[in-house]
């Protein structure tokens, strides 16, 4: 075989490979650092070095320590809520967006700005506009007979998590629709008018043609943003902290506190493996269900 | 459409706008707010306008003023660092048929989508063990997690894009795969390029917690900077407002540039747009 033909055959495995090496090596340090770790006790403020092997100790400490069931439990529910909610509101908007009516290139553009705030300053945003003595949304929310809990939205614990979830959907909502509303624009005309002729109403024409043939990017959408509500930290961050208590405490800040703040590694690396599972099945059941579906 | 629905339609939007924007516009005013007025009620929209607050965190005693140029030199290393990766990966998966393509796809964007609260703690670990705690470098380096994927996503659409013949054509006139690459993919690809570099920067912008946990005190981005104010002395909400204002603008500024990529760019390049 001669050289040239394979070096063009290997090329481009060759062009991955620095951007594979590199990611693997930044991934793979992690994972087997805190799977070494999680079969060790080691916390930080003790001891700049893991001190004995503690066999399943960690495993069992992360549910006995830590509020893991309740920060899985509220980490599911804003996941789950927050892309509901955001999907249908953005889909909404999409709608309205494509009346095509004067003034709505301009509006599409500026809807986009919660979307550019890095998500430490849209939680700051909230917590002001949130604050319960002297915050305007109390304020309004009050004025108009809305019962406020007097330590505010954010220091009540049936509040605190969906609170969150509200600051998120603030933020995303316009990037479901602007993302949809693209995906109106590229379906073709000539189907929906098909449909018309055949005297498709039109909400039948909305949930027979024009939602399916959206699929694919929804699918898309929505395992992203689920995922990053699934990820949520700096929100909780600023806004809660995960309380009162632990009421919205999420799994990544779950992480975080005993990490970063008790300096508990062994513990952290028990959970980080606990979480790494968690979210790799389900990807893996979301990528199932979607390849499924598309071939029936 | 009929008048009535024309007006209802736009009173829907008004409606949507106010939510959308209102609390953006509402926080901008808090920055040029004197402190005492911070928490006036019922709500001042007319005031006499207070530079203090700017004043205050970039000026004297300024200790934002390091944190923006922080923000400025992790951002612009972590872009930089990406591109030479994700360039050549982007090219590979655009031009060349290859087994396990989807899967090398989607593993990058799991990447993206998992946790990063996960791979920070041992990074933490690893930074001071190697002598990089609270080094600009190991900020740059370790946001290539989230940078590299990302900009191979948008980079391969970009390069899906410039048609093959050009390529073809300079190979015929005798340049090879390389010199090709440079002359024509590069050139063509570039408006591609730019607008990948754009989100690349934002997205490193905007991220907390990576300078979070592997910052220092004189190398911390101003994101987490606004964080500071919440000191256990009580809450400075001028000076948050401020800094985060500054903190918002740039990214705003490059998604109104962006214009029609915005789309694009938050899809990874999967949606058009």
């Amino acid at each position: 075989m001669p050289k040239r033909y394979t070096i063009q055959r290997r090329l481009p495995y060759l062009l991955l490979a620095p951007s594979v090496i590199v990611l693997l090596a930044l991934i793979l340090y992690p994972l087997a650092f805190a799977l070494r770790n999680s079969f060790w006790f080691w916390n930080l403020q003790t001891s700049p070095m893991p001190l004995y092997h503690s066999g399943w100790d960690n495993y069992r400490m992360v549910f006995q320590v830590t509020p893991f069931a309740v920060a899985l439990k509220n980490t599911l529910l804003l996941g789950f809520l927050g892309t509901f909610a955001q999907f249908w509101f953005g889909m909404g908007i999409a709608l309205l967006l494509h009346t095509h009516l004067r003034g709505m290139g301009l509006m599409r553009a500026a809807l986009i700005m919660p979307t550019t705030l890095a998500p430490v300053v849209a939680g700051f945003l909230f917590r002001y506009l949130l604050e319960p003595k002297g915050g305007i949304l109390p304020w309004l929310l009050g004025g108009l007979g809305f019962p406020v809990p007097p330590q505010g939205f954010l220091g009540n614990a049936n509040t605190a998590l969906f609170s969150i979830g509200l600051v998120d959907t603030w933020q995303w909502t316009p990037f479901f629709a602007i993302v949809l509303y693209a995906g109106l624009l590229s379906i073709n005309e000539e189907v929906k008018e098909a449909a018309q002729v055949d005297g498709a109403s039109g909400w039948r024409m909305f949930w027979s043609i024009t939602l399916p043939l959206l699929r694919p990017i929804a699918a898309f959408l929505v395992m992203i943003r689920f995922m990053q509500l699934f990820n949520s930290f700096d929100l909780v961050f600023v806004l809660t902290s995960g309380g009162p208590g632990t009421a919205s405490r999420t799994l990544s800040f779950n992480l975080y506190r005993e990490g970063l703040v008790n300096y508990n590694i062994g513990l952290t690396a028990a959970m980080t493996w606990l979480v790494v599972i968690i979210v790799s099945v389900i990807i893996n059941l979301y990528l199932f269900f979607i390849y499924r579906k598309r071939e029936w | 459409m009929q008048r009535r629905h024309k007006v209802l339609v736009y009173a829907l939007m008004a409606l949507i706008m106010i939510f959308f924007l209102g609390p953006i516009f509402w926080f901008i005013l808090l920055a040029f707010r004197h402190p005492s007025e911070a928490y006036s009620l019922p709500p001042q929209l007319f005031f006499e306008p207070y530079l203090g607050n700017f004043g205050d965190t970039f000026v004297d005693p300024g200790n934002n003023a390091p944190q923006l140029l922080s923000s400025v030199i992790v951002s612009t290393g972590a872009t930089l660092l990406s591109l030479p990766f994700a360039l050549s990966a982007a090219y590979a998966l655009s031009r060349f048929a290859m087994r396990g393509k989807e899967f090398i796809m989607n593993w990058y964007i799991s990447l993206l989508i998992a946790p990063p609260i996960v791979f920070v703690i041992p990074y933490f670990i690893l930074m001071s063990r190697i002598g990089w705690a609270g080094t600009y470098q190991a900020m740059i380096v370790t946001l290539q997690t989230l940078a590299i994927p990302f900009s191979v996503w948008l980079l391969k659409s970009f390069i899906d894009e410039v048609p093959l013949d050009l390529e073809e054509a300079a190979w015929v006139d005798g340049a090879g795969r390389f010199a090709a690459f440079f002359r024509i993919i590069i050139p063509l690809a570039l408006p591609g390029i730019i607008v990948t570099s754009m989100f690349t920067f934002v997205f490193s912008w905007n991220n907390v917690i990576f300078p979070l946990a592997l910052s220092k005190q004189s190398t911390t981005t101003l994101p987490v900077g606004t964080i500071s104010f919440f000191a256990s002395t009580g809450v400075y909400w001028g000076h948050i407002a401020a800094t985060a204002v500054v903190a918002m603008l740039p990214p705003m500024i490059i998604f109104l540039l962006l214009g029609r990529y915005v789309v694009r760019g938050l899809t990874f390049g999967a949606v058009k747009g």
